[in-house]
């Protein structure tokens, strides 16, 4: 079956929990690779300020995943998501007509870049934090002495 | 204070002539996820803005339309600015 390249962005509602997200976000995959479809990436993007109300929420998480998959499971997966109703708004994209295997192959190489950087950021994290931290002593030492 | 004489009519405006976003940034990528991108191209009300005022080229800005449109069903952007949360709202 000819698989195609698609982008998904749904947003969730702001009460779930990293549990409950997470079970949406493996059901959706479940239905994309039961239909012989591949995943590239998935992102979950930190909780979110909304531009207007939904759901009477002003906040959601955002989630967004690419993959290939054949047309129709495209109908399927609407379908689910729509039966969802922590699921507030989804949108999919056609990214391109066709899949094209390296894509995979650059994702999975991305995904070791981020993570790679994400450990040196901790580590030097820990370092800035700590000269933040004596940065604000001698600025608490400084108002002191003006107020005397 | 004298005013500098000068024919009120006839007063050309130069315009420089602006360069489409897109075409003069490759690595630049049309995303309707990217809200702060999308921000440049539409009014305080949220409308979007003609081509004649951003410069854009009549390519990108057909992608650009659909990708402010996905990003307003999102909820990434608003649609007005009467349904924004930042903005007071309207008086009744």
């Amino acid at each position: 079956m000819k698989l195609r390249h698609y982008e998904t962005l749904y947003l969730l509602h702001p009460d779930l929990n990293d549990e409950e997200r997470q079970e949406r976000a493996d059901k959706l995959q479940k239905i994309i690779t039961d239909d012989g479809g591949q995943i590239v990436k998935v992102d979950p993007w930190p909780l979110r300020k909304l531009a207007y109300r939904v759901q009477k929420q002003t906040q959601g998480w955002y989630v967004c995943m690419e993959y290939a998959a054949p047309a129709s499971t495209i109908q399927e997966l609407t379908r689910n998501m729509r039966l969802d109703e922590s699921l507030m708004k989804f949108v999919t994209i056609k990214k391109d007509d066709t899949f094209d295997p390296a894509v995979l192959e650059r994702a999975k190489q991305e995904a070791e870049a981020k993570a790679a950087q994400e450990a040196a950021e901790a580590e030097s994290g820990e370092t800035a934090e700590e000269s933040a931290d004596t940065a604000n002593e001698t600025a608490d030492a400084g108002e002191d002495e003006g107020k005397e | 204070m004298q005013r500098p004489s000068r024919p009120m009519k006839r007063r050309r405006v130069y315009v420089r002539r602006k360069v489409c976003r897109f075409c003069a940034d490759k690595n630049l990528v049309m995303d309707y996820k990217d809200a702060d991108l999308l921000r440049h191209f539409i009014t305080e009300h949220g409308k979007i803005l003609p081509r004649r005022i951003t410069g854009t080229c009549a390519k990108h800005q057909r992608k650009l339309t659909t990708a402010i449109k996905n990003a307003r069903i999102m909820a990434l952007i608003p649609f007005t600015s009467d349904h924004a949360l930042e903005r007071r709202p309207p008086r009744r």
